[in-house]
């Protein structure tokens, strides 16, 4: 049976459909059956993350108004056998869907998958409480931002209230060198204000960006930190323990002695 | 250390002032007191320490918001008159 985990954050562009598809890839490259749904109706975008844009004919709400079933809307992914996306509609407005449908997909994929990711909307309206709705668990995404981390707060409140046990944090887009000199929050300062436990720090990082121009995951790329970030991620998320430092660690010597400096400053 | 500190960077690390912000912001929109509402708590708390502490500054008590470790906190500080048989 599989793991429905949302994947949602309270501001926009914070990285939730760049971690969907990075994590969705690195679990399924552990040998783990997933699919990720793009939960973001009207604004479909995880599918051209993936790079799987050209070979959507059916969505998810042809799904859920009985116009496809599941097998013809599933896509496979371009490597990965085991790895499926059920793309958003495009022409739809999200009132297209409630949370019951949303409850009565999941349920109807469970046995075929062992992670079923739905990546979320931003906001706490409508297309966030869909995306919730058939989630046993929730990851929630930030940056190291004042906007961002509040509008996180309120998003930790809603899923609490929402009975989906606590939710996990992901810090997205971390310039350890801002970090370093004072001039970024930290990752355990992050943790510390919205008190919820962390699965994974995830460097700010070019490579991103280069390969979503390509429509790749960075987690194919062995050069790529942030993929490698994600890869750890899809290790906690499965229940291995990776210690959270692994990113500290691969800070250059300089960055280092800036670090030890700035510490000590403080 | 410091002082060097002191010199190049007078200002406070960005980081540090994110912090505070964000503590301050949240606790308040977690806590729903307006304003007005924290004015009206604090004229009539004054009014009430006048009546037992007659050296509180009613015009100095500061009433604040904080985010605790465990809890958050209603904090006040009521500065007191310091009479001259004191010294
Ligand atoms: N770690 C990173 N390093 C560099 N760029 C990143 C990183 N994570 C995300 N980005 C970039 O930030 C932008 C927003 O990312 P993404 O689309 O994943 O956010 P989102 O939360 O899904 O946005 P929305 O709220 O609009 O759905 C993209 O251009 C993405 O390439
Ligand atoms: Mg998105």
């Amino acid at each position: 049976m599989a793991r429905v985990i949302t994947i949602t954050s309270g501001k926009g562009g914070v990285g939730k459909t760049t971690t969907t598809a990075n994590l969705g890839t690195a679990l399924a490259m552990r040998g783990a059956r997933v699919a990720v749904i793009d939960a973001d109706i009207g604004l479909r975008n995880l599918d051209v993350v993936m790079g799987l844009e050209n070979r959507i004919v059916y969505d998810l709400v042809d799904v859920i108004e009985g116009r496809a079933r599941l097998r013809q809307a599933l896509i496979k992914d371009k490597r990965l056998p085991e790895l499926f996306l059920l793309p958003a509609a495009q022409t739809r407005d999200k009132e297209a869907v409630t949370p019951e449908d949303m409850i009565a997909l999941t349920n109807q994929m469970r046995s075929d998958f062992d992670y079923i990711l739905v990546d979320s909307p931003a906001g706490i309206e409508g297309g966030f409480r869909n995306a919730i709705a058939g989630a046993n668990e929730v990851l929630i995404v930030t940056t190291p931002e004042v906007s961002a981390v509040r509008d996180a707060d309120r998003i930790v409140g809603l899923v609490e209230a929402a009975e989906k046990g606590p939710p996990r944090l992901i810090i997205n887009r971390i310039n350890s060198r801002l970090v370093n000199r004072g001039e970024m929050l930290s990752m355990e300062e992050v943790v510390e204000i919205l008190a919820i436990e962390p699965v994974g720090v995830v460097p700010d990082d070019e490579t991103i960006v280069i390969s979503t121009n390509r429509g790749e995951v960075a987690v194919f790329d062995q050069n790529s930190q942030a993929g490698r970030a994600f890869i750890n991620i899809a290790r906690r998320v499965a229940g291995e323990d990776v210690p959270l430092m692994a990113l500290t660690d691969q800070q250059g010597v300089l960055d280092r002695f800036f670090g030890l400096f700035g510490r000590k400053a403080r | 250390m410091s002082f060097f500190n002191n010199l190049f960077n007078k200002r406070e690390r960005s980081a540090q002032v994110a912090k505070e912000r964000l503590l301050t912001v949240l606790v308040h929109d977690r806590v729903k007191l307006t304003p007005e509402k924290l004015e009206e708590l604090k004229a009539e708390l004054s009014a009430v320490v006048a009546r037992y502490v007659p050296e509180a500054e009613p015009a100095e008590i500061e009433v604040t918001l904080l985010r605790g470790e465990s809890a958050d906190m209603l904090k006040a500080d009521i500065p007191l008159r310091r009479s001259r048989h004191d010294e």
